[in-house]
């Protein structure tokens, strides 16, 4: 008996090692996501081949792919919104990922996936120029990436149309202001069927704006999260540092019945979303007014609007 | 006021310049006067050496009042000397221009004669070489461009002609008059070299088109800048080389000549894509292409060539990448200007502003040159992915001292609370650019109580540089 002793303890130590190498997971908090291995192989646990559709980006998030029917749309207009100017940078963030996502995906193809953003002067004074080196960070590729900065809306909307003939861009980000009226049902369409068309994606960004009716398959409203604990090489959780950027992304227009929200951080260094559960944001102890973290009600996100608002029905949204 | 220059009509009157106003109405009352305008007069010489430009690329102006063309090697092509001179006196008669006209061998033979043959020589004003001698004899002095005071002096020496001049003994009257007299008598003979100054650069290549009927629809005009870019297809293949820079030239009937730049990002010979970029110049410059009666000339120059290696499409059926690339930059370009393309550039500086900017995207060839790549940057620090152009005023009314982070902060009139924070990341001042008392600052990653990350800096050390250092906003992160 005496003899196993020491074995015990060795098998106690790397029993403990083990359980350390477990729980120091890549990238903080983040989970593995829910695809099963053979899943990965491209097999569903019924047996059926998963269909894996060319026309879709899997986020790699199972609540927001399941809504969006199996991913973002690689073909066609998708809006990211955003309610305020000062969240811009949650939906920059969000929105670029996205990019990186289809960038990642061409160059795995062997070409060159420039990214273009056009970016409407007024948004870019508002909310801050792209910042080359933080896109860099973030996981972007400076040398395919091309930015734009058109005078009006109009010459932004030329550029996009153009841009979306030439199917050597990934993605093509579009980032406006509010909701201008020369950007409505018509003009979406058009982008809509030239994005169609070329299998370009195009990513709307509309800072400070509200939902209308648009041609884009899938609209979807980014807010900020707090980020999760950064976990330290050796384990520990760092509290009060700051980790991956977080979202909060609720899925407002999507071939699903209701909105469907999903908690998310980027990871810049596997370039890829993580999903993030809701209840290991932890809140700041002094937090007044503590961030929604209850799922968006039905039919729409955060209740519904207040009334007598519309004073007239001047435009279909 | 002073009479500075005469019409054909008022010369036959006997009227004179400097000849006063009041006196001149005197003699002739019903004497039409209109005020010298030289910005105007120098506007419309202007347009007329455009306008030129049909003769021969080298137009240069001679005087306030006239223009020199240099058109060795051009005669050909419009039937010979005299018959090119007819054209050009008979076009500008037709567009009201009364002008005169020579030529010779020397651009100074050629200004004296145009301004001071008599009115029997006017027909034949084509000097032959071996002439100019007995041309410019009997020619006034003053036909020799020297200044007026000089030109005087020699007047009233009894040197009134030319001729008289080239009697004289050469080495005193150099000695009384300085050098100019015999060197612009020797310029006029030919014995000494005068080039002239062009007023434009002369295009590496052009190819032109005249036109029986003149066009004036935009279809038209793009069809035969493709005919014009096919033209140029074969000269540059044989250079091996491709055009950085086009300019499309349009003749308007009634003398008008505009002229469309168009840039690429590569060089470029495919006609059908240098026809593109003219789709979109055309497009952008629509309203101020008045086409009038139409154009009767079209000329496609190439300003600026660069070599450029043939490439061989392969045979996957896919376009090459770069390529297509540069082809959307060149429209966009080609539509909306220099400045609405860019790309970002990184740089060496730990000032967050100098570390990355973005330049226009025109000039750069994909894949890009020499400049740093992300790989090469010196250390990952932490950066927003948006940088406010100028950093914003943060109002901190309570902050750790010395270098700790705010608590709450107010931004564009709203109060925020400070969640978590990272930091300081310190960045001390570019002293070789800045100046010595440049603040340090002090930058901290901020996240609010909803998960906004932001990113803040103290400007300067707190009371060892400023005694109350303010706060900025810079950047926005994800």
């Amino acid at each position: 008996m005496a003899e196993n002793a020491v074995p015990r303890e060795t098998v106690l130590a790397l029993r403990d090692a083990i359980a350390r190498l477990e729980r120091d997971r890549p990238s903080g908090s983040c989970r593995p996501t829910l695809e099963t291995e053979g899943e990965r192989a491209g097999f569903s646990a019924s047996g059926r081949p998963v269909t894996r559709s060319a026309d879709v980006l899997p986020l790699g998030v199972p609540a927001l792919d399941h809504a969006m029917s199996g991913g973002l749309p690689l073909k066609g207009l998708s809006e990211i919104r955003v309610a305020e100017t000062r969240d811009a940078g949650a939906a920059t963030g969000f929105t670029l990922g996205l990019a990186a996502l289809c960038q990642a995906r061409r160059k795995a193809q062997g070409e060159l996936g420039a990214i273009l953003w056009i970016s409407e002067t007024m948004a870019g004074q508002e909310a801050g120029e792209p910042y080359g080196v933080g896109l860099s960070l973030l996981g972007i590729d400076l040398r395919a990436m091309l930015f734009s900065r058109p005078r009006n809306l109009q010459q932004a909307l030329w550029i996009a149309e153009a841009a979306l003939r030439f199917s050597v861009f990934s993605a093509v980000i579009l980032e406006i202001r509010g909701n201008p009226a020369r950007l409505g049902l018509a003009e979406s369409r058009r982008l809509q069927l030239r994005s169609v068309g070329s299998g370009v994606p195009i990513l709307l960004l509309r800072q400070a704006g509200e939902e209308e009716a648009s041609s884009a398959h899938v609209r979807l409203f980014v807010r900020p999260a707090p980020a999760a604990p950064f976990m330290l090489p050796d384990g520990t959780m760092l509290t009060t540092g700051i980790g991956h950027p977080a979202f909060h992304v609720v899925a407002e227009k999507t071939r699903a019945f209701s909105p469907v929200d999903a908690y998310l951080e980027w990871s810049s260094h596997a370039r890829r979303f993580y999903p993030l559960d809701p209840v290991a944001v932890p809140l700041p102890a002094n937090a007044a007014d503590p961030v929604p973290v209850l799922p968006a009600s039905v039919g729409r996100p955060g209740g519904a609007p207040a009334l007598g608002r519309v004073m007239a029905f001047k435009r279909a949204s | 006021m002073r009479i500075v220059a005469l019409d054909g009509v008022a010369d036959r009157l006997r009227l004179k310049r400097g000849q006063g106003v009041a006196e001149a109405r005197a003699m002739h009352p019903q004497l039409d006067v209109l005020p010298a305008d030289a910005a105007a007069d120098q506007a419309f010489l202007s347009a007329l050496a455009d306008w030129c430009d049909r003769y021969t690329p080298l137009v240069a102006y001679a005087g306030a009042d006239g223009l020199a063309l240099d058109i060795t090697g051009c005669t050909h092509l419009h039937g010979g000397e005299k018959a090119l001179l007819d054209d050009v006196l008979s076009r500008l008669f037709q567009l009201g221009v009364e002008a005169r006209g020579a030529i010779a061998a020397s651009p100074g033979l050629a200004w004296a004669l145009a301004r001071f043959s008599g009115a029997g020589l006017s027909g034949d004003c084509v000097i032959e070489a071996g002439e100019e001698v007995a041309a410019l004899g009997p020619l006034p002095v003053t036909a020799l461009r020297l200044p007026e005071t000089l030109a005087d002096t020699l007047i009233r020496l009894g040197l009134t002609h030319v001729a008289d001049l080239m009697e004289a003994p050469r080495a005193a009257l150099a000695r009384r008059f300085g050098p100019l007299v015999f060197l612009r008598l020797d310029q006029a003979l030919g014995h000494d070299d005068e080039p002239l100054s062009p007023r434009r650069p002369v295009a590496e290549l052009s190819v032109e088109r005249r036109l029986i009927s003149p066009v004036s629809g935009e279809d038209d005009i793009l069809g035969l800048a493709l005919q014009l870019a096919t033209g140029l297809k074969t000269t540059l293949e044989a250079r091996g080389e491709g055009g950085r820079q086009f300019e499309l030239l349009l003749f308007r009937v009634d003398g008008k000549v505009f002229r469309l730049r168009a840039g690429t990002s590569s060089p470029l010979r495919d006609p059908q894509r240098i026809a593109a970029l003219y789709r979109e110049r055309l497009a952008a410059v629509h309203d101020d292409l008045d086409a009038g009666y139409g154009f009767e000339i079209l000329r496609l120059c190439v300003l600026k060539a660069e070599s450029i290696a043939s490439v061989q499409d392969d045979f996957s059926g896919q376009p090459d990448q770069s390529r297509a690339l540069a082809d959307f930059t060149d429209r966009v370009i080609a539509r909306f200007g220099e400045d609405v393309l860019s790309i970002a550039i990184l740089a060496a500086s730990h000032i967050p502003e100098r570390a990355a900017s973005l330049q226009p995207a025109g000039d750069t060839v994909f894949p890009a040159g020499k400049r740093l790549q992300p790989e090469e940057w010196p250390v990952q620090p932490v950066r927003p992915l948006r940088l406010l152009t100028h950093p914003e005023r943060v109002e901190v009314p309570a902050a750790d001292v010395p270098d700790g982070a705010p608590e709450r902060f107010f931004w564009r009139r709203t109060a925020y609370r400070v969640a978590r924070a990272e930091g300081p990341e310190r960045i001390a001042a570019e002293w070789w650019i800045d100046g010595e008392d440049a603040p340090t600052r002090d930058y901290f990653r901020i996240e609010d109580e909803t998960g906004r990350r932001f990113w803040m800096f103290r400007n300067g050390l707190f009371q060892r540089e400023r005694m109350h250092p303010d706060w900025f906003m810079h950047g926005i992160f994800a």
